[in-house]
């Protein structure tokens, strides 16, 4: 069928408008009474997207035009989201080593075809994030179909319009005027003035119209969602985002894989409730009230990538790491996340003492990891021959580490000097006085130990870790983004919620004034707008009685 | 209406191009832990002789990566299996390469000294090359295939020679 779009002004309509682009008068012939409110949706002009013979890319373009499909677009979205929620995410944990057996063994059978499903990793699944591309498309297309030609149809208004337009308004009056007709007019004009409302005129019809940019809000509110809606997308960019997790003892310092950072755990520190602080529930429980790592950043400036040598560091920054006061260096940022009490060497100042003359030498400082091959202390040469970090025998009784961590170090040394062979002899050393004893040093380092002693003086010369510090590290590139796209999107709906796109219309037909109002939110306060003005050049009606849906009589 | 075509068709561009690369992104998230098929991530390590070793001199014949450290039993158990395995398959293209999981030369060089193992043996530092092969377990071997992608992965240990063995056949089998 091919519709007439020509109304009787004269104006040529694209198709699917429904109240005439220049006069308003509606296009679509209403089949009763006429007394229904007209359509004033986009000011009745047809979106852009409404064509005669739409294309393949027209029909793309169609399907993502329409509200319709946007809603399904949301409630499916809602859907999925709320599925996720049901049990865990797989990201939510540090090490979920095996997600299939932890959801079977928590969840049961559920688990297990939640897991199957993919929900377990919902957001990052392709169909929701597939459904988010849909929604942005939609968004961006649904938004471009109606603000132009809304734009073009609110920058282009006839004053004068179809008497019919005027009648089916929401607010709407008609009836005579005291006194003379333009005398009337240029008093109803100020009344209007005085609300702020911009007025146009073409011989005995007006026009008054305020706050037409309330009609942007919603389309800013869009632009807002599409940065917010790309920043999560850019998520997916490797380099924008990054979460993991490194734990550092005191006076370790670590690389940052995947970046060119170290940090290094100066030291940490935790501080717990007393007794006094805590409420009676809680007194004799152990209440951590804050814990800090105080952490240096450092940017390796050479030999990063050269395994023979060691990395050139350069610091960047110390910072006191607390709950929620990350260490940010460049979108790097990294936040204390957890905490455990380890106590671990980190070195040990000795002294070599000759039993014989008791003499002592030293000290010299030994540290637990990555230590010199060779020592010279006063007249003794030490050459470290093997090393355990957490010394232990195997199943053959063979020395082995029973671990890569400093719990039970030992050493051992080739020694060569005084009263010893010339080919030097060997000796085991255990920093840790428990370890000494636990593994008996004295027998097993047999007659040496009564030529010579290593040991610590004082409490001093041991540097010792207490705890490991456990810290998140992120990057979120994104963040800027979802901030400026969640302020536009705020913006938009300040601006689209809190002002009233309001215009009035009138026009006189025989001495006889005809008046319709129209805006999109508030009816009521656009009534007694009209009314107070109303009533002010003389005539008398109640703010209700312009009503048109009530109209019913 | 022109103008209209060209930014009809500039938004459905940009709209295919953003939505395709995020969807794509969620379909083909490459995970830490590695699986049959996939390609072993890239290191560059300090060998036991003392120079640097990247992962792309191994490329072209198979190889045999194997995680392990003196503190855990099943990697000193199926040492000696290695190295026999080695000593017999050096010569007709099969490399083998021992990665430390992150201790002390000093202690490295003791033990393998004291097992007789002979392989290459590279040191991983920081525990960052075993990060990127998503090590849950001790030792892990890999079967790298001549084509540079992961033919087989063994968990845990330790490895008898015929286990060696058999994956080997297999390795050789896909390079002919």
């Amino acid at each position: 069928m091919i519709s007439n779009t020509k109304c009787e002004c004269g104006h040529q309509n694209h198709i699917g408008t429904v109240l005439c682009e220049a006069c308003g008068k509606p296009l679509i012939e209403l089949p009763d009474d006429g007394q229904m409110p007209a359509e004033m949706r986009y000011d009745g002009v047809a979106r852009r997207s409404q064509k005669a013979n739409p294309s393949w890319i027209d029909r793309i373009w169609n399907f993502f035009s329409s509200v319709k499909v946007a809603v399904w677009l949301i409630i499916l979205t809602l859907i999925g989201a709320s599925l996720g929620t049901i049990y865990p995410q797989e990201d939510t944990f540090i090490n979920l080593d095996d997600p299939a057996a932890y959801y079977k063994q928590n969840y049961g059978n559920f688990g297990v075809i939640y897991h199957a499903l993919g929900l377990s990793r919902t957001y990052q699944s392709w169909w929701f994030i597939g459904l988010l591309v849909m929604i942005g498309t939609s968004l961006v297309i649904c938004s471009l179909d109606r603000v132009l030609p809304l734009y073009r149809a609110l920058a282009k208004q006839q004053v004068r319009k179809h008497l019919q337009f005027l009648t089916r308004q929401q607010v709407v009056y008609a009836g005579a005027v005291p006194g003379d007709q333009n005398t009337w007019l240029d008093g109803f004009a100020k009344q209007l003035k005085k609300k702020r409302y911009r007025i146009w005129r073409d011989g005995d019809a007006l026009l008054a119209e305020k706050n037409r940019f309330s009609r942007w809000g919603p389309y800013i509110n869009h632009i807002g969602l599409i940065i917010f809606l790309l920043a999560v997308l850019g998520r997916g960019i490797p380099a924008w985002h990054m979460d993991q997790y490194i734990s550092i003892d005191d006076g370790q310092t670590v690389p940052i894989p995947g970046t060119n950072f170290f940090v290094k755990n100066e030291k940490f520190t935790v501080e717990y409730y007393t007794d006094a602080e805590l409420p009676p529930t809680l007194k004799g429980s152990v209440r951590p009230k804050m814990f800090n790592t105080k952490a240096t950043l450092y940017q390796c400036t050479a030999a990063c990538d050269d395994p023979t040598r060691d990395p050139v560091l350069e610091r960047v920054k110390t910072h006191d790491i607390q709950v929620n006061h990350p260490l940010a260096y460049k979108g790097l940022k990294l936040y204390q996340y957890d905490f455990s009490e380890q106590l671990r060497l980190i070195s040990v100042s000795p002294v070599i003492v000759n039993k014989k003359t008791g003499e002592q030498f030293g000290p010299f400082k030994l540290p637990m990891r990555n230590p010199a091959l060779t020592y010279q202390v006063g007249p003794y040469t030490l050459e470290l021959k093997d090393k355990f970090m957490d010394f232990g025998l195997d199943e053959q009784g063979r020395p082995m580490t029973k671990s890569r961590d400093p719990n039970a170090p030992a050493f051992v040394f080739l020694i060569k000097g005084p009263d010893l062979s010339a080919g030097g002899e060997p000796y085991i050393y255990f920093p840790k006085q428990n370890d000494k004893v636990k593994f008996g040093q004295d027998v097993l380092n047999r007659a040496v130990a009564d030529k010579l002693d290593i040991r610590v003086n004082a409490m001093k010369d041991v540097s010792f870790s207490e705890y490991t510090t456990f810290l998140n590290v992120r990057v979120d590139k994104a963040m800027p983004f979802i901030w400026t796209g969640a302020a536009i999107f705020m913006i938009g709906v300040v601006i689209g919620f809190y002002w009233q796109h309001r215009r009035i219309w009138l026009r006189f037909d025989g001495g006889t004034l005809t008046l319709g109002a129209h805006t999109n939110k508030n009816n009521f306060g656009l009534r007694n707008e009209v009314a107070a003005a109303l009533n002010r050049t003389g005539i008398d009606v109640p703010a209700k009685s312009l009503d048109n849906r009530r109209k019913t009589h | 209406m022109r103008r209209n075509k060209t930014l009809q068709f500039v938004i459905l561009a940009a709209v295919l191009v953003i939505g395709g690369y995020a969807v794509f992104q969620s379909l083909f998230q490459t995970t830490a832990v590695m699986k049959a098929g996939n390609k072993p991530p890239e290191f560059r390590l300090l060998g036991l002789d003392g120079t640097a070793h990247d992962l792309s001199e191994y490329k072209g014949k198979p190889l045999i990566l194997n995680f392990w450290g003196t503190w855990c039993p099943p990697c000193r158990a199926e040492m000696p299996a290695l190295q026999s395995v080695y000593d017999r398959w050096k010569d007709k293209g099969v490399q083998l390469v021992g990665i430390n999981l992150s201790e002390e030369k000093l202690t490295v060089q003791n033990f393998a000294r004291e097992v007789g193992a002979s392989f290459p043996i590279l040191l991983d530092r920081n525990r960052q090359t075993e990060k990127k092969y998503g090590l849950k377990q001790y030792p892990t071997t890999f079967f790298i295939g001549a084509d540079g992608k992961i033919q087989d992965i063994m968990i845990g240990g330790p490895l008898s020679e015929n286990d060696i063995e058999s994956r080997i056949a297999k390795l050789m089998n896909a390079k002919s």
